[in-house]
C-alpha cells in the first residue's frame, strides 16, 4: 500500500453546524444595520469609508468564529481489477492462418508476452484471466495450452454483462475487460452489435478492449445455412435456399447434391469468383408423399479444408396434405352421384374432379352435329388412369361397369391395383352395374376391392347395422361415443337395396344388411380394407343418397351424411388424426451430440389411450436402412411415452414404432429426424473483426487486428478508491496578527464614526 | 337450319313399342335408382302436361346413360314421401290455390337441403294465370331468395346439350329464371311451357305446335328439357375446369 500526504482547510469550531450558521446570519445582519446607518452620510467617500471599515470588522469577527485551521492527512490507494477474457468456444481451435498455430495458443503466447507489462502495472491494477465457454472460469496461460477449447457456442455478450455483473462494489472496481476472441458468435450477437444488446454495452460503464484472434485465408466450404418452409404440400413444388461460403474457392465450382434419406434428389453447381464469398444456390423439388422426411445437403469436402463436418445439413421437412384431391367417376348420372358430388364439392378440404359418362354407345343424342350441339367430352381413361392416377389422393367411383369399349376400364386394372398398392384410396358405390348379375364379365376394380360378388341383389328396403368394429371404426363414428354413433345410423331412412356381396380374408366389415347373410354372416353393406400402402373402401348399394336427402324430410337437420364422407375421406387418405399410434421425432433436428428423443401415443381401435400398451420403436439409419438402437416399454395413463436414443453420430434416421395391446397390435407408425453434422460453432471458420470492432466502440475501448499490441495503449479507468489512514488538525484562527489586525480594524471604525459625528 | 335427325313423329303404338325395347337392365336395382320424374298435385290442374313428362322420361333413357322411370309420380307437398324424388315438376294451364303453411314449410325444407322444382307455366302466362300463383307461393317459400334471370352463360345450357334460348311451346321469353340457394339453382322457372312441347293428346299425336320454331323448336324444347334433368342430377359438373376449353370451343 502506497501512502502519501495531503492537506485541506477545516473548521475547527466545536459549535454544532446550526448554531454557526445563526452566528454567522446574525454577524452579516448586524454588518449590514451599520451600513444602513450610515447611509445618509453626504459625502460619498466618507459613506464608503465606513462600509469598507464595518465589512472588513465583520470579516474578521467572522474568522473569529469559524475557527479555521489545516488538516494534514495520511492516504492510501487501492488498486482496481482488469478483466482478461478468452474465448474458448470451439472455433477459437481453427489455426490462425493455413498449417499455423491455433487461435488459442496464440492467445496464450500473447498473455505470455504481456506477461511484463502486466507486472509493471501492478500496483494500479490486478489483471484477472477468465475463460468464457460460455461460462465464466478463472484460468492460467497453462491451462489454456494444456486444454483445448470445445465450447459449442459463442456468446460474447453473455461474458461481458457477467464479468460486469462481478463488479459489485466492492473495494476492487472493474477498469477495463481485454477480451480476446474470433468474434463468431452464435448467441444474441449472430446478426451484429444493434438492438439492446448495443445499448446495454453502451451503458456497460467499462471500456471493452477487444482483440481479434485469427485471419482469414483458410480454406473451408461451409454450407451455412438452409432456408426452406418446415412443411410442404405434397405434389406441389418447394424450394430450399442453400447458403454456401466459400473460402479459397476462387474460379471454383463446386457440385451441390440435395439428398432424400439416401436417394439424390437434385444437384446444382455453385460457382466462386473470389476466395471469400457467399453462393445461395436454389433447389426446388415436389414431394410425393405425405410424413416428415429428413433431407440432406452436401458438397464435397476438399483437401486442407479447415472443418469437413461443415460440408453438410440436414434438415427435416414435414409434407403435408394441402386439399386431399378427389376423382370421382360415375358410371352414370343417378341421386347417389349427385348427393355425394354435393357433399364433396362443400368441403373445402377436397379438390374435386369428376368424369360422368353421360351417354352409353347405344344411346342416340338426336344431335346431327355432336360435337358442337353436345357438351360431352370423351373420356379420358389413358390421362387419368395411366399418366395422372398418382396424382389422385382418393379414387371414388360409382356403379361402373361398361362393356363399352369407349369407357371400358378394363385395360386398366393393373394402373388401378398399382395405384392402390403403392399408397392410394379408393372407394366404389356399386348398384344395378357392379355387384351382382348385371356386373360385367370382369370387374375391373376386382383386385382393389375388399368384397367379392356374392349373389343377386335385394330389392327390399333396410336400415343399415352398425357391425362391432364399426362402433368404434372412425369412418362410421357419427356421433361421440358408440352409443350415439348406433343412435345415428339407427334414424337414417332405409336403403333401398343392395348388392349381396362377401367379404375377402382381412377386410372390415362396418356396416351390414340386419336380415340378410352372406356365409353365415350378415351381408356386408360398407367394406373396408388395407392393401399396401393403400386403402380400399366398398359400399354394395347406390342409394345412399337416402342418407342426405329423405334423412331430412322429417325432425331435425343432420349433417350426418356429410360427417360421413368426411370421416371416409380422411380414413382413405391416412388423415394423421385418425392413427391409433403416433411416433414424433422430439424434436425433429438435432444438434451434434445430443440425444434423439421421441415421443410415441398409442391409441386404441375406439381412438380412446391406450394405457396398457407395449411400446417399441427403432432407430434407423434412413441412407442405408441399418437399426441403430432400440427401445420398448409401457406406456402411461394418457398411452404416451418419451424414449431417449443415445447421440448418434450425424445423418438421417428414421424413428419406427409399434405397438400392441394383450398380444393385438395397435399400428405402426414412423417419423424423421435430422442430426446435423455440426454445431453452430464449428460451421464457421471465419473470423468476425467488425464485431469486435463494434463492441470496442461502443463501450469506450479500443480494437486490435491482431495479439501484438501494447497495455499502455488499452483504455483503462484510473483506479478512485482512496483510504484514510492518520490525521493532524493545526488551528489557524489563534495567530496574534489575526487578532491585532481585527483590533486594528475595529479600532480605526471607531475612530473614524466618531471624527464624522456618529458616535 | 340443320336437318334434326332421330326426329319422328310416332304413333301412340310405336312409341309403347319403342318402349318396351329400351335396353333396360335385366335386374334393375330398383327404382330408388332410377330418375323417376315426380309432379306436385296442388288444388289447380296439376296434370295437364303428364305425357309430356313421360316424353321427357322415353328422351332422357334415348339419348342419354340415365336410366329412368317413365310414369311421373304425382306426390303433395305434404306428402312423407316428397324426399324420395328429388326432381319434381309443378306446372298448370291456370292459377292454383295457395299452398297451406304445412306444404309451404316443406317444399322449403325440400328445396334448401337439395332438391330440385321444374316450374312450367303451361299457359305461358306473364303476370297473371300460373305466372302469378307461382311467384306469389314462391315468394313464401324462399323469401329471401328472389328470382333471377339465368344468363345463356349458366350451366344449364350446357348441362348435356348445348343451347342458346329457352323455348317451350311458346318463345315468350328468351330465358330461363331461377331461385337460388347458395348459388345452387333451387327452382327453374319457364313461362313458354316447356312441356307443352313434348306433350301429346290421347291419340298419341302432339297435342301443340311450337310456335314460331315449329319441330325444330320442339327439338330445342326437348333438349332443354333434358339439360334440366341432367342439371338436377350433375349440378355444375359441365363447369368443371376440364370442360370449359372444349365448350369454349364448340360454343365459336
Amino acid at each position: 500500500m502506497e501512502s502519501f500526504d495531503t492537506w485541506k482547510l477545516v473548521s475547527l469550531s466545536p459549535l454544532p453546524m446550526v448554531a454557526l450558521f445563526g452566528l454567522v446570519l446574525a454577524l452579516v445582519l448586524g454588518v449590514g444595520l451599520a451600513c444602513w446607518g450610515v447611509r445618509r452620510e453626504a459625502t460619498r467617500k466618507r459613506r464608503w469609508l465606513l462600509w469598507t471599515l464595518r465589512v472588513l470588522a465583520g470579516v474578521c469577527a467572522l474568522f473569529f468564529l469559524l475557527e479555521p485551521g489545516l488538516r494534514r492527512l495520511q492516504v492510501a490507494r487501492v488498486k482496481n481489477r482488469v478483466a482478461v477474457l478468452v474465448d474458448r468456444s470451439g472455433s477459437m481451435s481453427f489455426p490462425v492462418e493455413p498449417r499455423g498455430a491455433s487461435r488459442n495458443d496464440t492467445v496464450a503466447t500473447a498473455l505470455e508476452t504481456l506477461g511484463p507489462q502486466m507486472k509493471a502495472l501492478e500496483d494500479r491494477y490486478a489483471f484477472e484471466t477468465w475463460a468464457f465457454d460460455p461460462e465464466l472460469t478463472p484460468i492460467t496461460v497453462d491451462g489454456l495450452r494444456t486444454t483445448p477449447p470445445t465450447a459449442s457456442r459463442s456468446d460474447l455478450f453473455a461474458a461481458l454483462r457477467a464479468i460486469k455483473a462481478g463488479d459489485t462494489g466492492g473495494a476492487r472496481k472493474l477498469s477495463g475487460v481485454i477480451l480476446f476472441s474470433d468474434g463468431v458468435d452464435n448467441a444474441d450477437l449472430t446478426g451484429g452489435l444493434t438492438g439492446r444488446p448495443k445499448q446495454m454495452l453502451e451503458q456497460l460503464g467499462v471500456p471493452v478492449t477487444t482483440v481479434a484472434v485469427g485471419k482469414g485465408g483458410l480454406t473451408d466450404l461451409a454450407i451455412d445455412a438452409v432456408k426452406v418452409d418446415d412443411f410442404a404440400f405434397v405434389r406441389n413444388s418447394i424450394s430450399a435456399d442453400v447458403e454456401i461460403h466459400g473460402r479459397g474457392f476462387a474460379d471454383q465450382a463446386v457440385q451441390v447434391v440435395l439428398k432424400r434419406e439416401g436417394q439424390i434428389v437434385a444437384t446444382k453447381v455453385a460457382q466462386f469468383e473470389t476466395n471469400d464469398e457467399t453462393q445461395t444456390v436454389k433447389f426446388t423439388f415436389t414431394p410425393d408423399q405425405t410424413g416428415r422426411f429428413v433431407y440432406t445437403v452436401a458438397v464435397p469436402v476438399y483437401p486442407d479444408e479447415v472443418v469437413a463436418e461443415n460440408n453438410t445439413r440436414s434438415f427435416a421437412l414435414k409434407v403435408i396434405r394441402d386439399r386431399v384431391r378427389v376423382l370421382l367417376v360415375a358410371g352414370r348420372p343417378t341421386w347417389d352421384e349427385r348427393f355425394l358430388r354435393g357433399v364433396l364439392k362443400q368441403d373445402a378440404n377436397v379438390e374435386l374432379i369428376s368424369f360422368y359418362i353421360l351417354r352409353n354407345g347405344t344411346d342416340n343424342s338426336g344431335a346431327f352435329d355432336e360435337p358442337r350441339e353436345l357438351s360431352l367430352i370423351p373420356f379420358p381413361r389413358e390421362e387419368i388412369f395411366q399418366k395422372k392416377i398418382d396424382t389422385f389422393d382418393v379414387v371414388i367411383v360409382l356403379n361402373f361397369g361398361s362393356e363399352d369399349q369407349q369407357v371400358s376400364l378394363q385395360s386398366f386394372r393393373d394402373d388401378i391395383e398399382r395405384y392402390v398398392l403403392h399408397g392410394g384410396a379408393f372407394a366404389y358405390l356399386g348398384g344395378d352395374r357392379s355387384f351382382g348379375e348385371a356386373q360385367s364379365p370382369i370387374n375391373p376394380f376386382e383386385k382393389v376391392l375388399p368384397v367379392s360378388t356374392a349373389g343377386l341383389a335385394s330389392l327390399e328396403p333396410f336400415v343399415a347395422k352398425l357391425t362391432l368394429p364399426g362402433l368404434r371404426h372412425p369412418i362410421t363414428a357419427l356421433g361421440t361415443g358408440s352409443v350415439s354413433s348406433e343412435a345415428a345410423w339407427a334414424a337414417f331412412p332405409p336403403v333401398p337395396g343392395m348388392n349381396l356381396t362377401r367379404a375377402k380374408p382381412g377386410a372390415t366389415v362396418l356396416l351390414t344388411h340386419p336380415t340378410l347373410a352372406v356365409d353365415g354372416s350378415p351381408a356386408p353393406l360398407l367394406t373396408i380394407s388395407e392393401l399396401g400402402r393403400g386403402r380400399s373402401m366398398a359400399i354394395s348399394t347406390d342409394g345412399t343418397w337416402y342418407w342426405a336427402f329423405p334423412s331430412h324430410a322429417a325432425g331435425a337437420p343432420t349433417r350426418n351424411y356429410e360427417r360421413f364422407w368426411s370421416n371416409a375421406i380422411r380414413w382413405l387418405v391416412r388423415d394423421p388424426d385418425l392413427t391409433t399410434l403416433s411416433v414424433t421425432a422430439d424434436p425433429a433436428s438435432v444438434e451434434p451430440g445430443k440425444p434423439v428423443g421421441v415421443v410415441v401415443v398409442a391409441r386404441q381401435s375406439d381412438y380412446q389411450p391406450a394405457p396398457d400398451a407395449k411400446v417399441s420403436v427403432d432407430l434407423i439409419d434412413a441412407d442405408d436402412g441399418h437399426l441403430v438402437g432400440q427401445h420398448s416399454g409401457g406406456v402411461d395413463a394418457d398411452g404416451m411415452v418419451r424414449f431417449e436414443f443415445p447421440p448418434p453420430p450425424a445423418g438421417a434416421y428414421k424413428l419406427v414404432g409399434r405397438a400392441t395391446k394383450d398380444d393385438k397390435p395397435l399400428g405402426e407408425g414412423s417419423d424423421a429426424v435430422a442430426v446435423r453434422a455440426v454445431g453452430p460453432e464449428l460451421a464457421d471458420a471465419r473470423v468476425n473483426g467488425p464485431l469486435l470492432e463494434e463492441i470496442a466502440k461502443a463501450t469506450g475501448g479500443a480494437f486490435f487486428d491482431g495479439t501484438s499490441f501494447s497495455l499502455s495503449d488499452v483504455p483503462l479507468r484510473e483506479p478512485l478508491l482512496v483510504e484514510v489512514g492518520r490525521s493532524k488538525d493545526q488551528p489557524l484562527w489563534d495567530r496574534w496578527y489575526w487578532l491585532t489586525l481585527l483590533c486594528a480594524i475595529l479600532g480605526l471604525e471607531w475612530a473614524v464614526r466618531r471624527r464624522f459625528g456618529y458616535i | 337450319m340443320p336437318a334434326l335427325s332421330g326426329v319422328e313423329r310416332l304413333s301412340r303404338r310405336a312409341f309403347l313399342a319403342a318402349a318396351g325395347a329400351l335396353p333396360f337392365s335385366a335386374h334393375a336395382f330398383g327404382d330408388a335408382s332410377r330418375f323417376i320424374p315426380a309432379i306436385v298435385k296442388h288444388g289447380g290442374r296439376w296434370d295437364v302436361r303428364s305425357s309430356g313428362l313421360r316424353r321427357l322420361a322415353w328422351e332422357l333413357q334415348r339419348r342419354t346413360s340415365v336410366e329412368v322411370q317413365l310414369e311421373a309420380r304425382p306426390i303433395t307437398l305434404d306428402s312423407p314421401r316428397l324426399f324420395d324424388h328429388p326432381f319434381l315438376y309443378l306446372s298448370s294451364d291456370g292459377d292454383f290455390p295457395p299452398f297451406t303453411a304445412v306444404e309451404v314449410e316443406s317444399l322449403r325444407r325440400y328445396l334448401t337441403f337439395g332438391g330440385f322444382l321444374f316450374a312450367d307455366a303451361n299457359d305461358g302466362s306473364d303476370g297473371a294465370g300460373f305466372d302469378f300463383a307461382l311467384r306469389r307461393e314462391l315468394a313464401r317459400v324462399l323469401p329471401q331468395s328472389p328470382a333471377t334471370v339465368l344468363p345463356s352463360t349458366h350451366v344449364i345450357f350446357k348441362s348435356f346439350f348445348l343451347l342458346d334460348s329457352a323455348p317451350g311451346r311458346f318463345l315468350n321469353k328468351p330465358s330461363l329464371e331461377a331461385y337460388l340457394i347458395n348459388k345452387r339453382a333451387a327452382v327453374v322457372y319457364s313461362q313458354n311451357d316447356v312441356m307443352g312441347a313434348l306433350n301429346r293428346d290421347v291419340s298419341g299425336t302432339w297435342e301443340f305446335e311450337p310456335s314460331p320454331g315449329g319441330q325444330r323448336q320442339r327439338e330445342l324444347a326437348t333438349r332443354l328439357a333434358i339439360n334440366l334433368v341432367m342439371y338436377s342430377l350433375c349440378l355444375d359438373y359441365k363447369d368443371d375446369a376440364v370442360h370449359l376449353p372444349v365448350i369454349m370451343n364448340r360454343r365459336r
